[in-house]
């Protein structure tokens, strides 16, 4: 019994530093979503310079460590703290780990992002592109209503996935970049607990179950939002319908 | 022993001389033989996640429910709870686990009564880890880790054998042990192969974590050696210069992954060989 107690004591001890991750993923995930597309595009356009960019960038940002990437950016921020920020005035924001943390999600998950996002325009059909280029659209009405629409159907499952890690990978937020005011994160929280009294079974194991609940909220959101983007579809699952499976593909 | 060097400065000049020395200080030494610890994480991390993964494979492709179930678990866990999460939580359970038993033989209700903090029960039964004991937990803990994801890899890739080469296998007399080992693991690594590249893209990575368990580690050392260095003689030799080490880092975990695609290719065009195109 005392065991249950003492759970239910610990459960709403990280509802506050859960909010954190919550904000570090959703301030990360539209910026970089948008960041994305445009690399996804960059990684399909003709001119050799934009693919070259773009692809290497991608490379770069899927091949290395997000652990390595938020250690690079805070001392690159540290570094340049003396000769640009603090001149200009604006330290208390550069230096702020609610803003670094975000920085460093946002690059890693552009990549991320635009590796799906180009896998699914390149399985837009032919036939739907040149349909609607006989009909006469500019490329951006080509886009806007063929490519789009179907990029994001196929995207979708996929980067519910990658939704679901980069929440996961807010946990490395404040192994790396220091904590100030008292403003914990899920993960740190935890250690800081263990630290008090060397519960590392309680301590780590609700920190998971917040992790775990909030991951399996995060999947029924984008599962809700992959039946609305699917509702033209047969309800049977077919090949072109594959089913929102939570596997993970990639994470950091 | 001045002389010596001095061919050195004549060679290349001051500034790729003084470039050199401090590339090769005694620090910088330390740190180029940190990578071993990293090395040796990804190789046996991938060892061992291999053997859980089979392991994994089969409890999940089992007859046996409740085995069934266990797989399905394992695989499960890691899908909804962060990688660092686990990787902290296993040495550190492990040690606790340990020292929770050595506590039973050694310590005395006195000992107990005379000790202050909360764990461990008594001063006898403090474990301190070293390095070398650190790094193996932690590649069992990226052992276990990815070992669910390469479970899932194999599961996969077990079912898409198929199936008339098993059938023609069982018609050949074979028990059903003998056409798991002879023909149905065998034939699935060509299948697992690329899904096993990514997990081991995923593992490479995760070795970046090793400074969390108290590894001297490149990640540690960098820091370390970037950090603004000031000596009483010679008052500040440089600045903060972690930038530059991350940066490299950065570099060396891209050039890693580039590395380890090439040898992947190369296994899966081996491993494919005499098999029809794909596609």
């Amino acid at each position: 019994m005392t065991i249950i107690e003492t759970l239910l004591r610990e459960i709403p001890k990280y509802a506050e530093p859960a909010l954190f991750n919550l904000y570090f993923a959703a301030v990360s995930l539209p910026i970089g979503f948008a960041f994305a597309l445009l690399f996804a595009l960059g990684k399909t356009s003709k001119n050799p310079i934009i693919r070259g960019l773009a692809s290497a960038y991608v490379y770069a940002f899927r091949g290395s460590p997000l652990f390595i990437q938020f250690f690079m950016f805070y001392s690159i921020m540290l570094a340049l703290n003396a000769v640009w920020w603090r001149p200009m005035g604006i330290s208390w924001l550069m230096m702020n780990p609610l803003f670094i943390g975000p920085l460093a999600l946002v690059m890693n998950t552009t990549a991320y992002t635009a590796e799906i996002i180009y896998g699914a325009l390149r399985t837009v059909p032919r036939g739907e592109l040149e349909a609607a280029r006989a009909y006469g659209m500019t490329p951006y009405q080509v886009f806007r209503t063929v490519t789009w629409p179907n990029t994001i159907r196929i995207a979708w499952p996929a980067y519910t996935n990658e939704v679901v890690f980069l929440f996961h990978a807010t946990a490395l937020v404040y192994f790396t970049l220091p904590v100030i005011d008292g403003q914990r994160d899920i993960m740190n929280t935890a250690r800081n607990f263990f630290e008090r009294d060397y519960n590392a079974f309680l301590h780590f194991s609700v920190a998971a179950l917040w992790f775990l609940a909030i991951s399996m909220v995060i999947f029924f959101i984008f599962g809700l939002v992959y039946e609305r983007l699917m509702r033209h579809m047969p309800k049977e699952r077919t090949a072109s319908r594959p089913r929102l499976r939570f596997g993970p593909k990639y994470i950091r | 022993m001045e002389s010596e060097a001095f061919w050195l400065y004549d060679l290349v000049g001051e500034d790729i001389a003084f470039w050199i020395g401090y590339l090769t200080n005694g620090k910088h030494l330390n740190w180029y033989a940190s990578f071993r610890f990293t090395i040796m994480a990804a190789v046996f991390g991938a060892i061992l996640a291999l053997v859980f993964g089979l392991l994994g494979a089969m409890a999940k492709a089992s007859r046996f429910a409740p085995l069934r179930a266990v797989g399905s678990v394992y695989v499960g866990m890691v899908r909804g709870i962060p990688d660092v999460l686990f990787f902290l939580f296993f040495p550190l359970a492990f040690e606790q686990a340990v020292e929770w038993v050595l506590a039973m033989q050694v310590c005395t209700p006195e000992s107990i009564a005379a000790t202050q903090a909360k764990w461990p029960p008594c001063r006898e039964a403090n474990w301190l880890l070293t390095t070398n004991q650190y790094l193996i937990l932690a590649c069992v803990s990226l052992g276990i880790i990815y070992g669910a994801f390469t479970a899932n890899v194999i599961h996969g890739a077990m079912r898409a054998v198929p199936k008339g080469q098993l059938e023609a296998a069982r018609a050949y007399g074979m028990s059903d042990f003998q056409v798991l080992t002879r023909i149905h693991v065998r034939q699935m690594w060509v299948y697992a192969l690329p899904g096993l590249s990514n997990v081991w893209m995923l593992l490479i990575k995760a070795t970046s974590l090793l400074s969390l368990l108290q590894v001297a580690d490149i990640v540690w050392w960098a820091g370390q050696l970037g950090s603004p260095n000031f000596l009483p003689q010679a008052g500040l030799v440089h600045g903060d210069w972690r930038w530059a080490y991350y940066i490299a880092l950065f570099v060396f975990y891209i050039l890693v992954t580039l590395l380890s695609e090439k040898a992947f290719n190369r296994l899966n065009l081996w491993a494919r060989r005499g098999m029809p195109e794909e596609g």
